[in-house]
């Protein structure tokens, strides 16, 4: 009889596969776990705080256009540079308030309403949203110039050739030069599910828990970032370069959309404009700030957009993880373990308790399970991405908060790879804090390390 | 003509790209469109370094930089030889010093086994290293017992992970007031007993002609002079600064283990004006500066070697 050799060797590899080949079970599926309000939101404490929820979410999802002029477009101040027309569009991954969705809107956004921009060729329609930033400044041969940091968005958009947008006229950056020259990087949009949360732990728990895990044995230090103003800890932003959910909201408005508001209060150029004369009085088409705080209404209508927009992250409730899918409850139970006993709760610190809150309950002394330190940490010249801001170098991030990250399709700060193992794997690289956890995670088995999977893409 | 109708067509064609956004290349005859002579930055490297070390001189030697060759550490700050497995190797430096003073100074790797060895300055460490406290989540296997290597004293201890299957094996010693630790880990024991073994043959030399390590020893009743930095910034960070006296009362080193390049500068001459007492011996204390509010450290560690 002959050896059947061919379905011996199928059953080996499939064997070895399943053995060996520990893989990010992908994003889970299922219904949105996110995107609600708190819970005491929801149960309308303290009276119409529900109102000012609803309202938040309503601007977010607003798409605006330049004066406010086209039809479902009412939102005032788009431009004239910009990255998307709405907060929703790229905060929209699996809900309203979340981050990179499946379909890139920025393809539309380029050319819409008459718009005469050229995609670049890193943004694509199945891609992350992105937004880019050149590290350097270029000199007068068009080279970037490492003794010149400039690190400030380059919006990829323009209004020009829209009906709206007048007789301004000016060009996109030059986004070819900046690949040719290995002067971009980009970032994605960060998810805000339970951001009021984070936004109320109390400067002294934070530095309680970096405190409790100073005396570890794997390499893993931290720092913090702080406000230029007062000195107080910083935490919102890749870099945490932010301070408060209305600074997070003002500044993205701004620099995202274009729109001047109360909080950054001038039409925004780019890094290298503002060098020089600035953005061409055709292109300054309404007064600023074009957000701002509504005279002559009542409640919610009162609220300039910035402060809608706070109020909206702010009471977004955290994400619902999920005990059973992927891999079930035992798989995600272990790999929660493994998580700490490798040392990723050193920088993803499981969770962490608010202080006491003046807006609701749910805010109030609860406990935040961010998987986040809110320190920055260098991560090395793998992940740099040579901006620097406020405390925090080029090769510094914060430890991004985790919840959420089951439904997350694009991970990293530049959206770089949409596969969890490839994002731990990209921990490591020289000057890398996480180098010895790194090292931990590949010296546990497969199994083990698919648990560890199973149990963030359960979160 | 038509050549030339051709080209203008084409240059059209092409200098959008470059002639946009907040700068352009300057054409010249050869290079019309300025890409021969442009020099892309390279990949990999961190150009905005953010708060790193520094020191007055090259001269003296510094914590961070031990160098590795073939399967040889050397450290001369710590004077530390080390001769580790020959199948182990470093893939990745470590990070640079923290702002509360601890250094990555060398990440081994074997066949699933891997070597950490650290330094924490205990002029500023956050908590007493001294003090082990295991999350639950380990379990110790041996409690910490002292040994001799190299005619050093060293703490020996060891704990596991269950879930993880992990084993630690850690052995810590104190050099010129820094708690040097090894950390040894892997799931396999043997393979972790024979690195013990081999950690036995490590040579240390930091020894009688290493300045005296004092801590706090910047105190008014040992200052003659002082001239406080000014820090224009507000950056917020810690500056731990370490410092070598010399007999004569001169500062004669500065090391700044972590700030920003203007800070470290502010910090280096304002220190290099600072004049102590004469003593019979060198002395390298730690002073801190730059925000101290918002990383409270504990009161320095109790480890004879840095009492007066």
């Amino acid at each position: 009889m002959k050896r059947p050799v061919a379905p011996i060797l199928w059953m080996t590899l499939l064997f070895v596969g399943v053995a060996f080949g520990q893989t990010d079970p992908g994003v889970r599926g299922g219904g949105a776990a996110a995107g609600g309000p708190l819970s005491s939101v929801a149960a309308n404490i303290p009276a119409t705080i529900l109102n000012f929820f609803n309202d938040g979410k309503a601007r977010f999802q607003e798409v605006d256009s330049v004066s406010g002029t086209v039809a479902g477009e009412e939102g005032v101040g788009l431009g004239p540079r910009y990255n998307s027309r709405s907060c929703a569009f790229c905060h929209a991954q699996p809900a309203v308030g979340g981050t990179s969705p499946a379909t890139n809107p920025q393809v539309t956004d380029a050319t819409a309403d008459g718009a005469r921009n050229t995609v670049p060729s890193f943004i694509t329609s199945a891609g992350p949203v992105r937004e880019a930033r050149f590290p350097f400044f270029f000199d007068s041969n068009g080279n970037p110039n490492p003794n010149d940091p400039n690190g400030g968005v380059e919006d990829l958009f323009t209004i020009t050739g829209r009906a709206d947008a007048g007789s301004c006229n000016i060009d996109q950056p030059s986004f070819s030069i900046a690949q040719q020259t290995n002067d971009i990087i980009f970032r994605i949009p960060t998810p805000t599910f339970g951001a009021g949360l984070i936004e109320n732990i109390s400067d002294e728990t934070l530095l309680a828990n970096s405190q409790q895990n100073a005396n570890n044995n794997l390499g893993v230090t931290g720092t913090f970032n702080h406000n230029g103003n007062d000195g107080t800890i910083s935490r919102f932003g890749w870099k945490a370069q932010n301070k408060s959910l209305t600074i997070f909201a003002g500044e993205a408005y701004n620099v995202e959309q274009g729109v001047s508001n109360e909080v950054f209060t001038q039409e925004r150029p780019l890094p290298g404009e503002d060098r020089k004369s600035g953005l061409t009085a055709a292109c300054k088409i309404n007064g600023t700030p074009e957000d701002h705080t509504n005279f002559n209404t009542t409640a919610t209508g009162t609220l300039s957009d910035t402060i809608g927009f706070a109020m909206f992250m702010r009471f977004l409730a955290p994400p619902t993880p999920s005990t059973t899918t992927p891999g079930g409850s035992t798989s995600i139970s272990n790999g929660r373990s493994l998580f700490s006993a490798v040392g990723c709760n050193l920088c993803h610190t499981p969770s962490l308790t608010t202080a006491r809150s003046s807006f609701t309950s749910s805010l109030n002394n609860a406990t935040a399970n961010l998987f986040s330190d809110m320190e920055i940490h260098h991560m090395g010249n793998g992940l740099a991405d040579n901006v620097g801001q406020g405390g925090a170098g080029g090769d510094q991030f914060r430890s991004a908060p985790l919840w959420g990250l089951g439904q997350r399709i694009f991970f990293l700060h530049d959206g770089r790879t949409k596969n969890v193992m490839t994002a731990i794997r990209s921990h490591s690289s020289s000057g890398s804090e996480a180098n010895s956890v790194i090292n931990n995670f590949n010296n546990l088995s497969s199994s083990q390390q698919q648990d560890i999977l199973n149990f963030l893409r359960s979160l | 003509m038509r050549l030339l109708f051709c080209l203008i067509a084409q240059l059209l064609m092409v200098q959008p790209v470059f002639a946009q956004g907040d700068f352009a290349p300057p054409p010249s005859k050869d290079d019309p469109l300025g890409i021969q002579r442009l020099k892309p930055l390279p990949a990999g490297v961190i150009l905005i370094p953010g708060a790193v070390p520094s020191a007055s001189d090259t001269r003296t030697s510094l914590p961070e930089t031990g160098t590795i060759r073939k399967n040889v550490y050397d450290n001369a700050y710590f004077g530390i030889t080390w001769a580790f497995p020959e199948q182990w190797g470093e893939e990745f430096k470590g990070p640079p010093p923290s702002d509360t003073g601890q250094y990555v100074l060398a990440n081994l790797v074997g066949n699933r086994a891997s070597i950490l060895v650290t330094a924490q300055d205990l002029f500023f460490a956050l908590t007493p290293p001294s003090k082990i406290a295991l999350p639950s989540y380990y379990k110790m296997e041996a409690e910490p017992s002292d040994i001799q290597i190299a005619k050093a004293a060293f703490s020996r201890y060891s704990y596991m992970s269950p879930v993880a299957g992990l084993h630690w094996v850690v052995f810590a010693t104190e050099i010129r007031c820094h708690l040097v630790q090894f950390v040894l880990s892997s799931q396999d024991t043997k393979l972790l007993e024979q690195v013990v073994e081999n950690l036995k043959q490590i040579k240390l030399s930091a020894g009688a002609d290493v300045p005296r390590c004092v801590a706090d020893y910047a105190r008014p009743e040992n200052i003659v002079y002082k001239s406080d930095p000014v820090l224009a910034d507000t950056k917020f960070n810690p500056i731990p600064v370490r410092i070598i006296i010399g007999k004569n009362g001169k500062v004669r080193h500065v090391h700044v283990i972590s700030a920003f390049a203007s800070q470290a500068q502010t910090v280096t001459d304002a220190m290099m004006q600072w004049r102590f007492k004469p003593s019979e011996a060198e002395i390298e204390t730690g002073i801190l500066f730059g925000s101290s509010i918002t990383r409270r450290r504990a009161p320095t560690t109790s480890a004879s070697s840095i009492s007066e």
